[in-house]
């Protein structure tokens, strides 16, 4: 009886982001890959955090090719608070079509309180009809409460949530990954280059990268070997990760 | 018709704001002219002679212990319209009869209440309860129930014979300007059966044709227009209650019963409701109007209902029922032909839960904050774009134009997001024609250490307000922030005797 009990206790503890539907994104670049085992989580809450306010335009765009990759012409849905929207501008459809977005597919709701981003990228989450939910967040700590449901709404719709971030938060969080991303200056063939930082994974291992956009692919591609050089422990096949 | 005459609005309306009675005759007051006159009076005020239209020094001056309160007629036209709101129990076609009037065309709505008599006691009974002092007469035309509202019996009922119950009123009751009936009693003509029989012509002739239209509006020969005070709605269903309902969950219940009879109604005439207004009648009069918009035309009783538990949740407690609710009506304001449903066809279901989600995120947000790009055929970049109600945006919006163009002309990179307008920057540049050096925005210093450039984009040149030529360029600052910005107006052009070029940025790349 106490056994069934607590097999029972057991199944409802189940964090909600890792145990999720089978189904990753993989950015194409081995190194990132291998760690996060296959890609980056469909059905999860990410949060990507800009190093400061003034790189938040490349942390939506890294953030806009990680939707990219969820589908062919992703339902995007970007949520945001009315300051942000004034602010940092609207997302431009013409940028986004060279992107590879389509706009067409671009819903955006600007909400007058951070209860209302939240209520609204929940709903989001919770439709099933939405392929990626981003959220945009100016500073201040969010309700972890509120954290949690996003990460289970994504997880039972299967529906990927990003959370962006103005500057690098350190508090709690049930997203599965968290991301620091900034802008590089580029080398003389203009492309433009993040420096782009896995500060929490659920999977354990941590790293730095500067990834260069490439046109011509229409996707990220590694610029560097940022530290380490020496291979990352997991691959060595005696010590797989989960 | 029934013509509904509130003849002391005003006074009602102060009475009704104060909360302990006093017996001091009250007058209210405005200007005419150049004259504080009485613009109305209650009746121990007019027991006293003080009558409207005497001017408040000679009313002082008889009596100086009055109450005297300046008018306010934008709080009566207030008042008015939300008496003509309740009164849309009644019937959908009311009509605001200003200053203090009201028309209701109830033709076809009075068997609700077991009869014209029956409403009529129904009305008055509901209008006593409220304070208000009122008379009103049911005729066959609008001329002829306002006249006897206003000069006839209380209460009058005049179908099928207006003719003897206008005979003896006076003239004035046809709704004549002053001027008319002054030079009409000149001559003798003072009742409107003194006119009746005239003959026309001379009549007209001496008088204008005022005279004849009003007689012949008010004994139905002409027929006059009732302008409703809101458009009438081409579905609606009502339910009545005994006992007055207040919760929120009752509400939501009756919406649901109320949506389910529209359905089979709105089926019937292959139609799907846009825009949806529940009205919750209060037992007090105050009636309150919620509306909700859809994406796409609507049938099904639950996502209606799904809709309305968004706008009561964003209300939060400002449904306040006072002592219940005894009338819900939910109507449709704006209905679109929609084809019969169809069920379990692959892709339709996501699509129509997506209109689901953006009607709810509409509903509970507002229009306004759910919104889609749409391409616009402009080339200025803020211009060539806006963001509108995704409720209102179908298909692709325009992009599929804007891409066969891009491909044409080969556009050069356009950045992620733009601001909604322009920002100066203050810049410098090496060249006059060059990009800039360095150049600060918001406050913060800005060195550019690669720029790609310009991309001209010309002004409206063919109107006067197009505003300057633009050289655009994508520019990369220290570290590693692009922006695009521009160079308003060129320096060619200078000698035109406009000011030096200005710089402002317009966007960020990712």
């Amino acid at each position: 009886m106490i056994e069934q009990l607590r097999q029972r206790l057991q199944a409802l503890q189940k964090t909600p982001g890792v145990e999720g539907r089978p189904g990753t994104l993989p950015f194409g670049i081995p190194v990132i890959d291998t760690m996060l085992g296959g890609g980056l989580t469909r059905s999860a809450l990410h949060e990507i955090a800009a190093t400061g306010e003034a790189h938040l335009p490349a942390t939506a765009g890294f953030a806009l090719a990680v939707a990219k990759r969820a589908a062919p012409s992703p339902r995007l849905f970007w949520v945001s608070e009315d300051m942000a929207f004034a602010e940092s501008g609207l997302p431009h459809g013409a940028g986004l079509d060279a992107l590879g977005l389509a706009p067409e597919q671009l819903v955006m709701v600007s909400a007058t309180h951070r209860r209302d981003l939240l209520w609204a990228m929940e709903e989001a989450l919770r439709c099933g009809a939405i392929t990626v939910v981003i959220g945009e967040m100016r500073a201040g700590a969010i309700d972890s409460v509120a954290i949690r449901r996003l990460s289970l709404a994504a997880v039972e719709s299967g529906t990927l949530a990003l959370l962006l971030r103005t500057e690098p938060p350190n508090d709690a969080s049930t997203a599965v990954t968290r991301w620091i991303v900034g802008a590089m200056p580029s080398t003389t063939s203009g492309a433009p280059r993040v420096a782009v930082q896995i500060v929490r994974n659920r999977r354990g291992p941590t790293g730095t990268w500067i990834l260069e956009w490439s046109d011509s692919d229409g996707q990220f591609i590694l610029a560097t070997h940022a530290q380490p050089l020496a291979a990352p422990a997991l691959d060595r096949p005696h010590r797989q990760v989960a | 018709m029934l013509s509904l005459w509130l003849r002391r609005l005003s006074i009602d309306r102060i009475v009704r704001s104060r909360k302990h009675e006093t017996s001091t005759p009250l007058v209210v007051t405005g200007k005419r002219g150049n004259v504080e006159v009485l613009t109305a009076a209650d009746d121990a005020a007019r027991r006293l002679g003080l009558t409207p239209g005497l001017a408040l020094a000679q009313a002082r001056a008889m009596h100086p212990g009055i109450d005297v309160v300046a008018e306010d007629v934008e709080t009566d036209t207030a008042l008015l319209d939300s008496i003509a709101d309740w009164c849309l129990r009644y019937t959908p076609l009311v009509a605001c009869d200003m200053p203090d009037g009201l028309l209701l065309d109830i033709s076809g709505c009075a068997h609700l209440y077991g009869g014209e008599r029956e409403l009529i006691a129904d009305l008055s009974g509901r209008l006593e309860k409220s304070g208000f002092a009122y008379s009103l007469a049911i005729a066959g035309t609008i001329g002829s129930a306002w006249a006897a509202a206003r000069y006839g019996e209380p209460a009058s009922y005049a179908c099928g014979e207006e003719r003897s119950v206008l005979a003896p009123l006076p003239l004035s009751a046809l709704r004549l300007p002053p001027p008319t009936v002054a030079s009409l009693a000149r001559v003798g003509l003072k009742r409107i059966g003194d006119i009746v029989n005239l003959p026309r012509a001379p009549l007209t002739a001496r008088f204008g044709s005022d005279v004849l239209r009003q007689l012949d509006r008010a004994l139905g020969h002409e027929h006059e227009p009732l302008t409703p005070r809101l458009p009438v709605a081409p579905y609606v269903t009502e339910q009545r209650f005994p006992e007055p309902i207040a919760r929120e969950e009752d509400v939501l219940a009756v919406t649901v019963r109320l949506a389910r009879r529209l359905q089979s109604a709105l089926e019937r005439g292959g139609d799907g409701a846009r825009r949806i207004e529940l009205s919750l009648f209060r037992t007090d009069g105050v009636v309150r109007r919620i509306a909700a918009g859809t994406s796409r035309p609507l049938r099904n009783p639950g996502d209606i209902q799904a809709l309305f538990v968004e706008r009561l949740a964003a209300l939060a407690d400002a449904l306040d029922p006072g002592f219940g609710f005894d009338m819900v009506r939910l109507s449709v304001l704006v209905a679109e032909p929609c084809p019969p449903e169809q069920i379990g066809i692959a892709g339709g279901e996501d699509a129509a839960e997506f209109c689901r989600l953006i009607d709810r995120l509409s509903a509970r947000l507002g229009p306004r904050r759910v919104c889609r790009l749409v391409a616009q055929d402009s080339h200025i970049p803020e211009l060539a774009e806006t963001a509108l109600p995704a409720q209102a945006v179908n298909g692709d919006a325009g992009w599929s134009t804007f891409r066969r163009y891009r491909s044409e002309v080969d556009l050069p990179p356009r950045p992620l997001r733009l601001l909604a307008r322009p920002e100066p920057i203050e810049a410098v540049a090496e060249v006059p024609d060059g990009p800039p050096l360095r150049f600060r925005w918001r406050r913060a210093l800005h060195e550019v250490i690669a720029a790609e450039g310009p991309e001209r984009i010309e002004g409206i040149w063919w109107s006067e307000h197009g505003g300057p030529a633009r050289d655009y360029f994508r520019v990369e600052d220290k570290s590693g922030l692009r922006f695009w910005l521009f160079r308003a107006g060129l320096y060619r052009d200078l000698s035109d005797g406009a000011g030096a070029p200005a710089w402002f940025l317009h966007g960020t790349f990712a």
